[in-house]
């Protein structure tokens, strides 16, 4: 910031540039210290992109809920004076005194006189073109996971049931859910590429990072902890390095913790892909790794 | 088909030989005895072998039965190659082969049609006979009545015990009003652990006027320590099938889900192998049985979520969407599945309702306690001699099923308690042990019915550890739907976790109650609401064990490994080195005969010079 050199000539105005949420809630709060603000928004109205959004990370909080007293509120200060459909041409001069050019662009609708009725949305022949356009990623795909996804498709059909069939399927066979075929099942299936995250994450039998070639699953169910299934975890990190959850760096042993192979009388139980073994001893997790060459 | 499949079960000539292959067997080698079965067979015996699920008694896997004209049927156990062959060269010679024997079965109960069929008698002297068996002797096996004794391979044999003759009764002389009456009169209640009389909810959703709806089986059987779902599926999954198709005429539903975890790939397929077969006779399809009545079951695999054992997270997971539950303003029997009236039941529950049309429901009704009618299949797992699935009439007091099926704890422990219910039941003290077990007993002390899992846990087990266990349990399966639960949880687990590491503060007993009580009114599905149970009831039954932890820094049962220390005993340790080679860090150090010692600043407490000692000579303090 440059440093004002003659205190006395602050003129105490503040132009906040941008009518996002951010720009509303800095125009708010200086508003509210004693300043007037000029908030400068280059579309018709403030808002921004949260006036797009339906949540707001992290809390998923409802954002119009938000954001709507805002406007209404930044609408009605007494000291923001707003300048929306305007943008900002020049500025000259140092801080407390700027000289702002902003070019206010022609709205055809005389804001003194309206009311906000709405009846001329109503007839207005171009309302649905939408104003902004959404840039549409490239899906790019490896010939062989597009195969795979194109027959998964045809076999299982594109409704809402068939998604987590097609995901189950893909997970099965390529030990994980690489990003390309999301993108591209998304794309087919004309749904958001986040909907099919959302499931992704949900259920633990999904992975987005390759897995080894052998997944390891130390049965955690009640009957194996208290016959000492911790112990075997602690043994199986120890020997592999790796913590539940992780892939050894060589690509062999996954290891995962699951909540019951109903095996229960045999606990402790620990899987290694579809064998199980029962009763198993810390002592002799070494000896079952062996037999799982690379 | 019955003839068929009778000639299967009981051959008139030749020799039939069952292995057990549930995933539990599996899991004891089951696979190397049934290769070790037919490497051993000549094609001139002429002997068949049948691909038996589990009997229940899965402390003794692998197991193989033996059924010879005229003769009981005998099953052995603990097998290995060189048993088999043993076994199987005594048969080829006549002989009456009874080294490892567990058991014989003079007669057959025949459920459906409540008669025996007598095999043999006399035979096998000085093996127990099944029915005094121990660990049979107080069970009745309604849901289990096939599991262990028919291939899960073959239709025909299910049929031959009486199996699709209830589909067959319902299609041809029950009107729907009928049927429901008999579910209803028979006190039938929901078997997955809420307990909801099913009668009641096939009757509202049969009052629901609609061109479509729709039943389902819950097959997610997600609360650890709970296996009957898997057992009935792998070995009887038919019983399934003809429940469903009962229920489905009697609701007017077509179509039918169920609902598998991914956890149980044996299950699925023998379900989707056991459709097909179904459909193959037309017990399935298009016009069943020529009476007009259409119905087909599709299968759903889970992902992988404890959640979606919950009714409309379930649903959600059918539609394709996350398992999230809803809020049950509007009923499942009005609004479930795409919005269609459903009715949604357990495994054990659909496999109730054929029993319950052959027998009547007088007949079932007088098994148990008046509240709580018929059998309920536990499994026994845990701190207990003999493990397995055990069916027991309803009423039945916990220290016989515990004591007396169960063998009681392994010798020099006592037991502590007995967990039932999964992650929302309650762990019940030594002191309730004449406790009668059905649902609203179990409710009353603080515990609940559940899906039938029953962990004894002897003075090994630390409770803190158990309420520790459950509710990192439930942190992690909670969908995150509502705040209370999501982060109810976590601040539990946060607080028990502390505990655990010795760090815990005056008052941590006092916040986890407020916690239990914030989560258990604030929360909206089954998941929630009953999260609290396992920290509520270990601090009502064992707060000393809570106070000891937080007070005196020390875990009584020495599992929590920052408050314990292992030490060699001097006196016992006769320096045989056993621990010395066990131990992974080279904490233990001694020469030969001389008492060893523990480097307590390397010890990484993994215990396994406890197990490799024959002394008693490391304590765990």
């Amino acid at each position: 910031m440059i440093a004002p050199t003659q205190t006395h000539h602050i003129t105490g105005a503040v132009m906040v540039i941008g009518g996002g949420i951010a720009g509303i809630q800095s125009a708010l709060d200086l508003a509210d210290g004693g300043f007037k603000v000029y908030l400068v928004e280059a579309t018709p109205a403030i808002g921004g992109n949260m006036a797009r959004l339906d949540k707001t990370f992290p809390t998923n909080d409802c954002s119009m809920c938000i954001l709507s007293p805002k406007l209404v509120e930044a609408a009605r200060h007494r000291n923001i004076e707003l300048l929306t459909l305007a943008e900002v041409q020049n500025v000259t001069g140092t801080a407390g005194r700027f000289q702002v050019e902003v070019k206010q662009k022609a709205r055809y609708v005389d804001v003194t006189k309206c009311t906000g009725c709405g009846l001329c949305l109503t007839r207005c022949p171009t309302r649905n073109q939408p104003r902004f356009d959404v840039e549409e990623e490239p899906v790019i795909i490896d010939l062989k996971l597009k195969a795979l996804a194109d027959a998964l498709l045809a076999e299982h059909g594109t409704s809402q049931s068939a998604v987590i069939r097609i995901l189950q399927e893909t997970n099965a066979r390529l030990r994980y859910l690489p990003r390309e075929v999301i993108g591209y099942l998304a794309y087919t299936l004309g749904i958001p590429v986040s909907r099919l995250y959302r499931i992704g994450t949900f259920y633990k039998a999904f992975s987005f990072i390759p897995r080894g070639a052998h997944t390891i699953s130390i049965c955690d169910g009640t009957a194996c902890h208290i016959r000492g299934s911790p112990r075997l975890i602690a043994e199986l990190r120890r020997e592999l390095k790796i913590d539940v959850g992780q892939t050894t760096p060589d690509r062999r042993f996954s290891l995962e913790i699951v909540r019951c192979l109903g095996c229960c009388s045999l606990a402790p139980v620990v899987k290694v892909d579809e064998k199980i073994y029962g009763a198993v001893k810390p002592a002799e997790i070494a000896k079952i790794l062996k037999d799982y060459p690379e | 088909m019955k003839q068929a499949g009778l000639k299967r079960l009981y051959p008139e000539a030749g020799v039939r030989i069952g292995v057990g292959i549930g995933s539990c067997g599996l899991a004891c080698g089951a696979d190397s005895v049934l290769a070790a079965v037919q490497s051993n067979l000549r094609p001139e015996d002429g002997w068949s072998v049948a691909r038996v699920g589990c009997i229940g008694l899965c402390e003794e896997e692998p197991l193989l039965d033996v059924v010879r004209p005229g003769k009981p049927r005998i099953v052995y156990g603990n097998l290995t190659a060189e048993k088999v062959a043993a076994i199987l060269q005594a048969v080829r010679e006549d002989r009456e082969y009874t080294e490892g024997a567990l058991f014989k079965m003079a007669s057959d109960e025949i459920l459906l049609e409540s008669r025996s069929r007598v095999l043999g008698d006399g035979a096998y002297a000085g093996v127990v006979e099944y029915a005094r068996h121990p660990f049979f002797a107080r069970q009745m096996k309604i849901t289990l009545r096939n599991c262990g004794f028919i291939d899960m391979d073959h239709i025909e044999e299910y049929v031959a015990r009486g199996g699709y003759y209830a589909l067959a009764r319902v299609l041809v002389a029950m009107p729907p009003e009928r049927i429901i009456g008999e579910v209803t009169q028979s006190g039938l209640r929901g078997r997955g652990g809420g307990g909801f009389p099913t009668g009641r909810k096939w009757q509202s959703c049969f009052e629901v006027k609609a061109p479509v709806k729709y039943v389902i089986c819950n097959a997610d059987e997600g609360d650890p320590g709970a296996y009957m779902d898997r057992s009935v599926m792998e070995g009887d999954p038919h019983s399934v099938i003809e429940g469903m198709a009962i229920g489905a005429y009697a609701i007017g539903a077509h179509e039918g889900y169920v609902y598998i975890r991914t956890e149980y790939p044996l299950a699925v397929v023998q379900l989707e192998q056991a459709i097909a077969q179904a459909h193959a006779c037309g017990l399935l399809g298009k016009n069943i049985l020529g009476s007009g009545f259409d119905f087909d079951v599709h299968i759903a695999r889970g992902s992988g979520a404890f959640v979606c054992g919950e009714s409309s997270a379930l649903i959600a997971s059918i539609e394709g969407n996350p398992g999230e539950p809803r809020a049950k303003h509007i009923h499942m029997a009005e609004s479930g599945l795409w919005e269609k009236p459903t009715v949604l039941n357990n495994v054990e529950t659909w496999a109730n309702v054929p029993a319950i049309v052959m027998r009547g429901a007088e007949w079932f009704a007088a098994i148990g306690t008046p509240q709580s009618t018929g059998t309920k299949v536990f499994s026994l797992v845990g701190n207990v001699r003999i493990s397995g699935l055990v069916e027991v009439p309803m009423g039945i007091k916990l220290k016989e099923i515990v004591g007396e099926i169960g063998g009681g704890v392994p010798e020099g422990k006592t037991l502590k308690a007995v967990q039932t219910g999964g992650p929302s039941g309650g762990c019940i003290p030594l002191r309730l042990i004449d406790l009668p077990v059905d649902f609203d007993s179990l409710t009353k002390v603080g515990s609940i019915m559940g899906s039938g899992g029953m962990i004894v846990m002897d003075n090994s087990a630390c409770m803190v550890d158990v309420a520790r266990y459950f509710t990192e349990f439930l942190m992690d399966e909670s969908c995150g739907k509502c705040t209370s639960c999501r982060e109810g949880l976590k601040q539990m687990g946060h607080v028990l976790k502390r505990i655990c590491a010795g760090e815990g503060r005056e008052g941590d007993t006092q916040l986890l109650e407020d916690l239990c009580d914030v989560i258990a009114n604030a929360s909206l599905c089954g998941l929630g609401t009953s999260a609290p149970n396992p920290v509520l009831s270990t601090l009502k039954y064992f707060r000393e064990e809570y106070e000891a932890h937080i007070r005196d820094r020390k875990c009584p049962a020495g599992v929590c490994p920052a408050l314990i220390r292992y030490t060699i005993l001097a006196g016992k340790c006769v320096g045989c080195g056993a621990c010395r080679r066990v131990c992974p860090v080279k904490a233990i150090a001694g020469e030969k005969k001389q008492a060893h010692v523990i480097d307590t600043a390397v010890c990484i407490k993994c215990g396994q010079c406890v197990e490799a000692c024959k002394f008693d000579a490391v304590k765990v303090e």
